[in-house]
């Protein structure tokens, strides 16, 4: 089996290939033009193809021989235009281009950001409800874009009669990337914690390779979406003290209970803010609980669909991030 | 009026974003060759019907003004085909790649009976028009110099220097920096008229795919002089327009809201350094203070844009005179043209 892995520099992408490889799959890694691969020292067997999603004018050529596609290319940064420029229109051109080939299977990496928190009840599961047309322009470009790539994902799908598994990650953490945005604010050296007992919906990052790489090799998982998370996920409070104690960070924790956080965000917002139409995302209700919310996250039909447990526990994450 | 839109990505945003708001105003189409962006840009937008053919909106939309902004590039033949169309054309900066294509447009324009009006939206924000009302009311005298410099980081994340995806603008004569030539030949056609001579320096300071990330040039118009800059390593962003008049001088930063004026005080010649100063530093404080809460909503430095648009549509709508003639806009890319680089660089 042949997989074409999109974004296979990235921070997932780089595990993605390595748990993809592990479990005997081939793999022909898409890269930008100017990526440094020597850097990534991947075995020779990875096949590099390098193209840009946005302006390439051969993406086809990329499928020759490609099984499924895993698609992890999106942007993570940068203004909203330029984002949904890369997510969303090159996730277009990438399957337009799909389309005229023999590969008829794709693994999308979606996000938790496409669910609609405020809706959700106190589980947040596959089931959950996600964003409409009506709200999904008020977040933020992030968002939008993950939300529309899921959306032209599903619709191009449906339209050429492939095989989708749609896998949506909660916090994808690891080394160089511990800081979360579910952590709170971070004033100077110190953080204000808005909600410290609140549980974070994490994957380690190589535990979250290994549920793409079996998503690929495992024919249960043809047809179906499941949320990536490794279980109910570290509280904020103990989370932060375990980045702090990690990085050698020094710097105090300030709890701020959730309810609160989220009363004054909505008193301002009704206030000051109601006919603002540009609001940073921690004073904008909606955003504010889809960063915070408390809720219960599981990874219940990831395990009972695939069979699926983490490879490594919190503990082996921690040392593999910090160490 | 039915409005309609080619090109639904980035600056896009600001055109639907001001017709959304207007009075009077139809958003009746917008195209663009990405499905997901005409039909994101429709939804946001509250826009009737998206396309990815800009021919069979034109045919079925029927409207009475297309935008087009697109890549720059593409600006020649959607412009055309909206005046085929019987469109009234508002076509983003630079609004064709060579004077010959606008001369083209313009032409074309006359015989439909169309107008062409080209986005010259820095004359139009707040400050510049304040600095033309104490031109025209005498309090600034005559302008004997302007000069305007963008300092902008175009090397950074804007994705005008991207090595992975060439941004559009790198087919321009120029590269990036021809994007905005525009803004600084219309802030200096504004306060000086049309231009007689232009000398120019470009270079190039950072490495990077772009040719040039350093402009200079001095011109010479009808009615004084201008110094025009650009520069993708002076930090931090700014947009500094001068003007020089014969009894008081005029500084903005068109990227925010600054304005000041130093000119002559009833006092005392000795206190009036004193006074100027106490006045300018009040003014940039409650300029940094409305700069910031001018974040939350609206246009922001696009301001004005929005204001362009409004007195096109309200021209348009009552048959009077435009805010940018057809004059105007050949006047303006005629000194675009002379300040193009002499030759291409790679």
């Amino acid at each position: 089996m042949k997989a074409l892995v999109t974004g296979a520099n990235g921070f997932l992408g780089r595990h993605v290939v390595a748990a993809l490889l592990a479990r005997g799959v081939e793999v022909r890694a898409l890269v930008r033009p100017v990526v440094d691969v020597e850097a990534l020292a991947w075995p020779p067997a990875v096949d590099v193809f390098r193209a840009d999603l946005r302006s390439a004018r051969d993406l086809a050529r990329a499928f020759d021989g490609a099984d499924v596609l895993v698609h992890l290319a999106a942007a993570v940064s940068g203004g909203e235009d330029l984002q949904f420029a890369s997510t969303v229109t090159g996730t277009e051109r990438l399957l337009e281009a799909m389309a005229g080939t023999d590969c008829r299977r794709l693994v999308l990496c979606s996000s938790f950001s496409v669910y609609a928190y405020g809706d959700a009840g106190r589980t947040l599961g596959e089931r959950s409800p996600l964003h409409d047309v009506a709200d999904v322009y008020g977040r933020d470009g992030y968002t939008v874009s993950k939300w529309w790539q899921e959306r032209v994902t599903r619709r191009l799908t449906e339209k050429h009669g492939w095989t989708l598994t749609v896998l949506r990650p909660g916090f994808i953490w690891g080394r160089d990337h511990a800081y979360l945005a579910a952590l709170g604010q971070r004033v100077g050296r110190h953080h204000v914690v808005i909600g410290p007992l609140t549980r974070i919906p994490l994957t380690h990052v190589e535990n979250c390779a290994d549920v793409f790489a079996l998503a690929v090799t495992d024919p249960r998982a043809y047809g179906k979406t499941f949320n990536v998370v490794d279980g109910p996920g570290e509280r904020v409070w103990t989370y932060l003290a375990d980045y702090m104690r990690g990085t050698g960070e020094v710097g105090w924790r300030v709890p701020v209970p959730y309810f609160l956080g989220i009363s004054a965000v909505r008193l301002g917002f009704a206030t000051v803010f109601r006919s603002a139409t540009k609001v940073p995302s921690l004073l904008v209700p909606d955003r504010f609980e889809s960063r915070l919310k408390p809720l219960r996250f599981d990874n219940r039909r990831l395990r009972e669909a695939l069979g699926w447990t983490p490879p490594l526990d919190y503990r082996e994450c921690l040392r593999r991030t910090y160490d | 009026m039915r409005a309609a839109l080619i090109g639904a990505g980035s600056i896009a945003r600001q055109h639907l974003g001001c017709l959304k708001n207007m009075r009077g105003v139809d958003l009746a189409g917008v195209c663009d060759l990405s499905a997901a962006t005409a039909e994101a840009a429709a939804e946001r937008h509250g826009v009737r019907e998206w396309f990815t053919d800009h021919r069979v909106m034109l045919e079925k939309v029927r409207p009475h003004v297309v935008h087009v902004t697109t890549p720059p590039t593409s600006y020649f033949q959607l412009a055309m085909a909206a005046l085929d169309a019987g469109a009234h054309v508002i076509v983003e900066k630079p609004a064709t790649s060579t004077f010959e294509e606008l001369e083209a447009l313009t032409r074309r324009a006359e015989q439909v009976g169309r107008v062409l009006v080209e986005n010259h939206n820095y004359v139009f924000n707040a400050a510049p028009l304040e600095i033309a009302r104490r031109i025209e009311s005498g309090e600034l005298g005559a302008v004997t110099h302007v000069e305007a410099r963008v300092c902008l980081d175009i090397l950074g994340s804007s994705g005008f220097a991207d090595p992975n995806s060439p941004h559009p603008a790198l087919e321009l004569a120029g590269g990036a920096i021809a994007e905005f030539l525009p803004h600084l030949a219309s802030l200096a056609h504004r306060f000086v008229g049309p231009h007689r001579t232009a000398h120019t320096v470009w270079t190039k300071r950072k490495d990077s795919v772009l040719p040039f990330d350093e402009f200079q040039a001095v011109v010479e118009g009808e009615r004084g002089t201008a110094s025009l800059g650009f520069s993708a390593s002076a930090q931090p962003d700014a947009f500094w327009l001068r003007v020089y008049g014969e009894k008081m001088q005029a500084t903005a930063n068109l990227f925010e809201t600054r304005l000041t004026f130093d000119g002559p005080r009833p006092v005392p010649r000795p206190l009036r350094a004193l006074v100027n100063g106490i006045d300018e530093g009040s003014a940039v404080q409650r300029a940094a203070i409305k700069t910031f809460f001018r974040k939350f909503k609206g246009p922001c430095a696009y301001e004005g844009l929005w204001e362009l648009l409004g007195r096109v549509y309200q021209a348009l709508d009552r048959g009077a005179a435009l805010p940018i003639t057809t004059a105007d806009v050949l006047a303006v890319n005629r000194l675009v043209e002379d300040l193009k680089p002499r030759e291409r660089r790679t």
